[in-house]
C-alpha cells in the first residue's frame, strides 16, 4: 500500500452511481458535453509547466474525469478510485486559473471539486482532511480547541499586548461591536502573535471589534477542500450564529484565502439564505484603514517587496487591486511578479495541498517550481502572502529552492512601520507591568 | 517511506521530514533535526519544551496549543519562538518526535 493511499473502503457501486446523480445538475452535464479539448487551458496549470508538459497534468484531461465517473454508472475498482483520487487531491490545487483560460467558460476547479465531493462521499479523502474534518463537527474548529483554552489565549495576547499598549484589549462577545473578527485555528493554537498583531492593529487605527467566545471564530473551511458540502455548511452556519448574535454589521477575514472564499461566497449557497451583516477581507480593511488616514506609517520598506495573490483573495475574491493599493503605501521597491494579479499562478499549497498532510509535501513542492521561479525573477527578498496556505507554501518553496526571501503578512509588515501615537504607547518602565 | 540513519540509530520519516512512529524517537533524532530547524546548540531550555510536548502527546494523544507550553515552562511567546524559529506547530513538534499537527500548518 502506497504511503498516500486512501484509507481503506468497501466499494460500492449503487452508493457511488448514488453519489454522481446527486452531484451532476444541468451546468455540469453541460460542461461535460461541451468541452472541445482544444488544450487552450494547458499552458494555464502550474502542474502541466512544472511536470514538462505532462499530457496528464492538462486542466480538461483532470476535470473530464468526470465524464468518466458519469458513464462508469458506479462500476469501478479500488485501482480506479486511487487514481481518481490522485488526480482530484494531488493534481489540482482547484486555483481556477484555467477556467480564465476556457473559451467555453468551463469551471473545470468546479468539477474536479465534484470528483472531491464524490470520493469524499465514499470514505476517500485525504486523512489530513477527514481529521480536521472530524475537528470541525465536534469542536467547531479544525484544531479540535476547546472554548475555555480559545479564550484563555486571547487573555493571554491580550496581557502581554498590554505591556507594549496598556489601552489595548481584545474585546471578547461584545455585542454591537462594528466588526466581528474571526481567525484561522493555526493562530491560536501555535501562532497567537498574529492575533495579538491585529488586536495592536484595530486599537491603532480605533476599530470597534470583537472575537466570539463560542464557536464559530475559526473561518477555516477544509470541509469545503473535501467537497463536504454538509459540514462546510455546519462551520459557516456557526460564524453566522455568531454574528447574528453579536449583531455585527461585518464579519472580518483573517489573511487567509479560503477562508474568505468559503464565508463570503460559497457560504449563502451552503445555507441557502443572504446575511444580514457583510463579509469583509483583512485586506479590504486594511485598505479602508489607509484610505480614511487612520493607519499611517513611519516609513517605507525599502527591501524589495514582491506580492504573492492569493488565488482566493484576488482572482477569487476581487481583491488584487485593493492589495496594491496597500502595498503603494508600504514598499519603496515592489517588484510584480509576472504575470500577477487575477493571472497569478497558484502557490501550489492551495485546495487544501497542505493540510492534506505530509504524503502531498513531494508534490506541492514539484508543482511549486513555477511560484519558485516567478519569485525569483523579481529579485525580490520580501514576499507578502495575506494568506496561511500561501504563507506556508512561500517558506517551504524558500527552503526548497534557495529563494533567500522572507516571507511576511501584511500584519507583520504593519508591525515594522506603523505609526503609533505616543500617547499610547506604554510610557515609563515602571508602568510596564501595570496592564498584568 | 525515506530512512535516516544518524549516530547509529534509523528514523523512518515522511515527506515533511516528521518521524512516522513517535515510538521511533531517540535523543539522536534531535540531534539530526536541529540544524535543519535552525538551531545550533541545544539547551536544557529546548529539552524542556521537549519534554512537555512528548508529555501532552502521550496523554492526549495531539500537540498541546502554545499557550498551554508558555504556561507550564513560563516562557514568553516570543521566546518559545526564538528557542524554536520555526515555530512550536512545526519544529518542536518535529524534533519532539509527534506527528505533523492537523490542519493548516
Amino acid at each position: 500500500m502506497s504511503e498516500d493511499q486512501y484509507p481503506e473502503i468497501t466499494i460500492s457501486p449503487e452508493a457511488i452511481k448514488q453519489a454522481v446523480s446527486t452531484r451532476m445538475n444541468a451546468r455540469l452535464k453541460m460542461w461535460t458535453r461541451i468541452c472541445a479539448h482544444c488544450g487552450l487551458c494547458a499552458d494555464s496549470c502550474h502542474f502541466y509547466l512544472a511536470k514538462n508538459k505532462d499530457p496528464r497534468m492538462v486542466p480538461s484531461f483532470k476535470a473530464q474525469k468526470l465524464k468518466e465517473l458519469v458513464r462508469k454508472k458506479g462500476r469501478v475498482d479500488e485501482n480506479y478510485l486511487q487514481s481518481l483520487y490522485d488526480i482530484a487531491f494531488g493534481d489540482c490545487t482547484v486555483c481556477r486559473r484555467c477556467t480564465m483560460y476556457c473559451p467555453f467558460g468551463i469551471d473545470m476547479a468546479v468539477m474536479v471539486s465534484t470528483i472531491r465531493s464524490i470520493l469524499t462521499s465514499q470514505g476517500v479523502a485525504p486523512k489530513g482532511l477527514q481529521d480536521a474534518i472530524k475537528n470541525y463537527q465536534e469542536s467547531g474548529n479544525q484544531m479540535a480547541i476547546s472554548e475555555e483554552d480559545w479564550v484563555e489565549t486571547l487573555q493571554w495576547m491580550e496581557e502581554e499586548l498590554q505591556d507594549e499598549l496598556p489601552g489595548a484589549t481584545i474585546p471578547i462577545d461584545k455585542k454591537g461591536a462594528r466588526i466581528m473578527y474571526t481567525v484561522n485555528a493555526r493562530e491560536p493554537k501555535f501562532y497567537p502573535q498574529d492575533i495579538q498583531l491585529a488586536a495592536k492593529l484595530f486599537h491603532v487605527v480605533g476599530e470597534d471589534w470583537t472575537l466570539p467566545s463560542k464557536m464559530g471564530w475559526d473561518d477555516t473551511n477544509l470541509a469545503m477542500f473535501a467537497g463536504d458540502a454538509k459540514t462546510a455548511g455546519h462551520i459557516v452556519q456557526l460564524i453566522y450564529d455568531r454574528a447574528v448574535e453579536l449583531d455585527v454589521q461585518y464579519v472580518a477575514i483573517t489573511e487567509c484565502g479560503h477562508a474568505f472564499r468559503s464565508v463570503a461566497f460559497e457560504g449563502p449557497v451552503w445555507l441557502g439564505k443572504d446575511y444580514p451583516f457583510k463579509v469583509v477581507h483583512s485586506v479590504e480593511l486594511f485598505a479602508q484603514y489607509i484610505r480614511e488616514g487612520r493607519l499611517e506609517f513611519d516609513r517605507k520598506i525599502t527591501e524589495p517587496i514582491t506580492y504573492q495573490d492569493p488565488c482566493n483573495v484576488s482572482r477569487n475574491g476581487g481583491l488584487a487591486d485593493t492589495a496594491r493599493y496597500i502595498i503603494k503605501h508600504i514598499a519603496e521597491d515592489f517588484r510584480e511578479m509576472e504575470p500577477h494579479g487575477n493571472h497569478n499562478f497558484c502557490c501550489s499549497g492551495g485546495g487544501g495541498a497542505i493540510p492534506m498532510g505530509p504524503p502531498f509535501k513531494r508534490r506541492r513542492m514539484e508543482a511549486g517550481k513555477v511560484k519558485a521561479d516567478q519569485i525569483k525573477a523579481t529579485g525580490a527578498k520580501i514576499v507578502i502572502c495575506p494568506c496561511h496556505n500561501c504563507y506556508d507554501q512561500v517558506n517551504d518553496l524558500n527552503k526548497e529552492y534557495n529563494l533567500g526571501i522572507k516571507v511576511k503578512s501584511f500584519k507583520e509588515i504593519f508591525e515594522e512601520i506603523m505609526h503609533i501615537p505616543e500617547e499610547l504607547k506604554a510610557q515609563e518602565e515602571e508602568d510596564l507591568g501595570e496592564g498584568k | 517511506m525515506p530512512t535516516v540513519e544518524f549516530k547509529g540509530k534509523t528514523f523512518n520519516v515522511d515527506e515533511d521530514g516528521f518521524i512516522d512512529d513517535f515510538n521511533g524517537w531517540s535523543r539522536e533524532w534531535v540531534d539530526y533535526v536541529k540544524e535543519s530547524e535552525g538551531i545550533s546548540e541545544l539547551t536544557e531550555e529546548h529539552w524542556k519544551v521537549i519534554d512537555i510536548l512528548q508529555d501532552y502527546y502521550k496523554k492526549n494523544g495531539i500537540a498541546p496549543m502554545v499557550r498551554i507550553l508558555s504556561k507550564v515552562t513560563g516562557f514568553k511567546l516570543k521566546y518559545i519562538y526564538e528557542l524554536f524559529p520555526s515555530g512550536p506547530g512545526k519544529g518542536a513538534c518535529k524534533m519532539a518526535g509527534l506527528p505533523k499537527p492537523t490542519g493548516c500548518v
